[in-house]
């Protein structure tokens, strides 16, 4: 009989804590390892850039909640918002509408490039690159190019964990859920410091990568492909060179291609602008958004299309058929619009710029002291850092080390909730950051890592 | 209440950017839709012109404690301002509550809970661990998944395969995810396989599940996937001996069982999940919709703690993660709807409602040619329309006679959703008798319309 725990000032956690580890199957932690790890964490508050758990035991976000929560934490006229909205109407499905979801889809169409205007909402990234992938392959069948079905997406990306979408860019462990999608092929990620062509400046890589897209459109014929979907910059990366993307949009427009812009992660202000194509003065076909939409205060994404490519779907035999029950939800749609709203009244884009590079500054200063780190990047509040065990040959740690677990857990012991893996670590605090914060993140990395380096005995 | 040009604004707006289900806008504008739904109470939701309207389609059979519980609204508020969100790995106190909430009230041992967004991301889930699950277990080759034609288990890419039918076409987003396996529905009014009683229809489907396993070979296939009660052809209640024989077939071939009760869990066909009409308790259930009856977006996959052992220790780890996945506003939401469900004997109210309901129904078909089947289970009930009894044949597409008739269902204040002749119907739990009688009334009136113009005379 499973118990049910009260949440009051005096709740009792350790029973929470045992209800999850009974009952509740958490992201990449199977409860076994927790339980004798004392886990997990029961979260209870949060506070701008500061959550803390039902012990009271207070951490800086640097993680950001999947590098989601662009607002910050405990934003109370969200909640207002969203009380507002469930007092009047909590549901209604679409096909009707209603007023709050409509005064969303004005205002990202008003701030998405471009003309990417016409809005398919969903609950989540994953349901949104879904409904990018095929809307593709539905334009193209519209306009008689039945062919079309591939897609190109780049090594190293992630687009999300549903069967559509989890086969496009890749990462270790897909083996477990074969069988693969038909028609994914795979480009080189444009990442400078690991790039697969040897290139010794960004513009190098990125003519070389975005060329190695167009080859393989050729090889596999253009009347095949769909589309190319990539993130602007991809989380914990390098942003690529301008070149890039700009030779990405015209090879697409060269060959027929839809080009998808994947914005969940940078999308609402994460790169230092609203939508991290601006930086490549891009507009894609397809944009997809999730995350930052919400600042994660509930599930809502979209799929976001531009106008040509939405108007072959108008007409009654033209529809796209699709629907799903929370897509468009009113009390979630209002929730984003005061979130939004935040990010524009407090700067928080330009705030991303600013201390993203402060950020960046700082953490190329721990780079001068730590021969642990081989690299630090990325743009406004979206950053990596990547260890290597040899700066010169860039070899990663010795696996049974667990250099990505001891870091995590260092970091956890000094207050700050960023997760390595693979030797890797992408920061994403909310925006509203400030650089007393970073430097407290920095200041908690430097000794971290110090004392990672002189347990390996690296000097 | 806006004002006429605040509305029409509002609408202009919604035409240039959204983009609605199953809809397109430029029809929409010569239709001068869409409407607009501005509040809910009970059965009832209001549009921006202040008109009412019970909802007999209950948003997609969703919202099953009704429109309006402000209590829901709150009790999310409260979590909203302490903890709006933190992603799992960690957890909260309501996500931790709910999940011991689903192992309490589920059947058997499924007790293991993955929390997600909605019923598409709920099967993925379920089939990503069935895939997974089979190569912990040293059984790589299998993968392949077998559902039923007329079925519906949602949208993303590995689930849209399953099921299917003519009326819902896919070619749109070929190519097909491989391994979709296609078994026949046991639909006991159109029995693909010649059974002439709900029985004789039961036994024969689900040998028809035997041979496709052993045809493609037990050691390829992964799961059996099904919604205890069928909605997209109109809420098919299979013959008795149907789910026994599934169990039995797929523990024969070591085939798990996934039970999709998106659309039938929380007390929607009159127990508290659809699977209990039966006995069975299914290797993995997934949930959605009325988990929350629709307040927010929460789904979850629920797994037997003996498939989710498989994936107990570090190196058996399932790798699979969603951003807002067990949010803990959603979460605090669908702990106070089941509170809901439970403090006011929904379920029950399912049963005995939807037991008048459909009697009220099967009425119908004494006075009305083209009532053609009345069937459901609980407060999930279908009404198939006919042009002739005896071949059972539906209208000339010409006829618009779905379109006729949803038109008048407007005017009569009912939102309905009819597909291919069916009438689908799934109000809020909380429906009334009274309110039945008052949808039934507005259902024969529109009948005797429909088939007054369409020259059919009434039963003698």
């Amino acid at each position: 009989m499973a118990t049910i725990v009260e949440d009051n000032a005096a709740g009792d956690a350790g029973a929470a804590r045992q209800a999850a580890l009974d009952h509740l199957w958490m992201h990449n932690a199977d409860w076994v390892t927790m339980a004798e790890e004392g886990g997990p964490t029961i979260m209870r508050k949060g506070d701008g850039v500061r959550v803390t758990d039902a012990e009271g035991e207070t951490w800086i976000d640097a993680h950001g909640g999947y590098a989601s929560v662009n607002a910050g934490y405990g934003r109370t006229e969200i909640a207002d918002a969203m009380l507002e909205q469930m007092r009047k109407l909590t549901y209604f499905p679409q096909g009707t509408t209603t007023v709050p979801l409509i005064r969303l889809v004005e205002k990202v169409g008003e701030l998405a490039p471009g003309n990417l205007e016409r809005v398919w909402p969903v609950s989540g990234g994953s349901e949104a690159n879904e409904t990018a992938v095929k809307v593709a392959r539905a334009y193209h069948k519209r306009r008689g190019d039945n062919g079309r079905y591939k897609i190109i997406s780049r090594r190293g990306s992630y687009h999300g964990a549903t069967a559509g979408v989890m086969w496009m860019g890749a990462s270790s462990g897909m083996s477990d859920y074969e069988p693969a999608m038909p028609g994914m092929l795979y480009a080189p990620q444009p990442n400078l410091y690991r790039c697969e062509f040897n290139s010794r400046t960004p513009e190098e890589c990125a003519e070389r990568s975005a060329k190695a897209i167009e080859d393989l459109i050729l090889l596999h014929h253009p009347d095949t492909v769909a589309a190319v979907i990539g993130e602007p910059v991809a989380s914990g990366l390098a942003p690529p060179a301008v070149e890039y993307w700009q030779m990405v949009r015209d090879i697409c427009d060269r060959y027929g291609a839809l080009l998808i812009a994947d914005e969940v992660v940078t999308g609402f202000g994460r790169t230092g602008r609203m939508f991290a194509v601006e930086h490549y003065g891009v507009v894609p076909d397809i944009m997809s958004v999730a995350k930052g939409i919400t600042s994660s205060y509930l599930p809502l994404a979209a799929t976001i299309v531009a106008t040509d490519v939405a108007d072959a779907f108008a007409g009654e035999d033209n529809i796209f058929r699709q629907a799903l029950t929370f897509g468009g939800h009113p009390v979630t749609a209002a929730v984003a619009i005061k979130n939004i709203e935040i990010i524009e009244r407090e700067g928080l884009v330009d705030n991303a710029a600013r201390m993203g590079a402060y950020f960046l500054e700082r953490l190329h200063e721990l780079k001068a002291q730590h021969p642990s780190i081989g690299d630090v990047r990325g743009i406004g509040l979206l950053l990596g850092v990547e260890l290597v065990s040899d700066r010169k040959t860039k070899a990663p740690f010795d696996e049974n080390l667990q250099v990505s677990n001891r870091l995590t857990r260092k970091m956890h012991d000094r207050g700050i909730i960023m997760r390595f893996g693979a030797d890797k670590v992408t920061l994403g605090p909310p925006l509203c950051i400030t650089a007393d914060d970073i430097d407290q993140i920095v200041g908690a990395m430097d000794s971290a890592i110090g004392e990672l380096e002189a347990e390996l005995a690296l000097v | 209440m806006a004002t006429i040009t605040e509305n029409e604004a509002l609408r202009r707006s919604s035409l240039q950017y959204l983009w609605m289900h199953n809809r397109d806008w430029t029809q929409m504008a010569e239709e001068g839709e869409p409407q607009i739904i501005e509040s809910g109470r009970g059965v009832r939701v209001t549009d921006a012109e202040g008109r009412s309207w019970i909802d007999v389609n209950g948003g997609y059979n969703s919202v099953n404690v009704g429109y309006g519980r402000t209590e829901i609204g709150e009790v999310a508020y409260e979590q909203m301002v302490n903890l709006h969100y933190f992603p799992q790995g960690t957890t909260t106190v309501p996500m931790a509550n709910l999940a011991a909430k689903l192992a309490e009230i589920t059947p058997g041992s499924l007790s293991r809970v993955f929390p997600v967004s909605g019923g598409s991301e709920a099967n993925e889930t379920a089939l990503k661990i069935a895939r997974a699950y089979h190569k912990r277990r040293g059984e790589p080759g299998r993968y392949k998944v077998i559902s039923r034609i007329g079925s519906y288990h949602g949208m993303t890419a590995g689930v849209m395969w399953l099921g299917g039918s003519p009326y819902q076409p896919r070619h749109d987003y070929e190519p097909i995810y491989p391994g979709m396996v296609h078994a026949p529905q046991p639909n006991p009014y159109r029995c693909a396989q010649g059974g002439e009683t709900p029985s004789e229809c039961a036994v024969r489907c689900a040998e028809a599940v035997e041979r496709l396993i052993k045809f493609h070979g037990p050691q390829t296939v992964a799961a059996v996937i099904a919604e205890p009660v069928a909605i997209p052809q109109g809420a098919v209640v299979p013959g008795a001996e149907y789910f026994p024989m599934l169990r039995q077939i797929c523990d024969k071939y070591g085939v798990l069982l996934i039970a999709d009760e998106v659309i039938c869990g929380f007390g929607r066909t009159g127990r508290m999940f659809a699977s209990e009409h039966w006995d069975v308790v299914p290797d993995m259930m997934t949930v959605a919709k009325g988990i929350v009856s629709s307040y927010l977006p929460m789904a979850a996959a629920i797994v037997k703690q003996e498939v989710a052992d498989a994936f107990a220790g570090e190196r058996n780890l399932l790798r699979h993660v969603f951003t807002t996945a067990g949010h803990p506003v959603a979460a605090a939401a669908s702990l106070k709807n089941i509170e809901i469900i439970e403090n006011e004997d929904l379920v029950a109210n399912s049963a005995q409602v939807g037991a008048y309901f459909k009697e009220q129904l099967e009425g119908l078909a004494i006075d009305h040619p083209l009532v053609g089947d009345v069937r459901g289970l609980g407060l999930l009930l279908a009404v198939e329309l006919v042009s002739d009894r005896d071949t059972k044949a539906g209208f000339a597409a010409d006829a618009k006679a779905p379109e006729r008739l949803n038109e008048k269902f407007k005017r009569h204040g009912l939102i309905f959703r009819i597909n291919s002749n069916i009438l689908n119907i799934g109000p809020p739990l909380c429906i009334t008798r009274d309110e039945v009688d008052e949808i039934v009334h507005a259902i024969d009136l529109s009948l005797w319309e429909l088939e007054g113009e369409m020259g059919i005379s009434r039963m003698t």
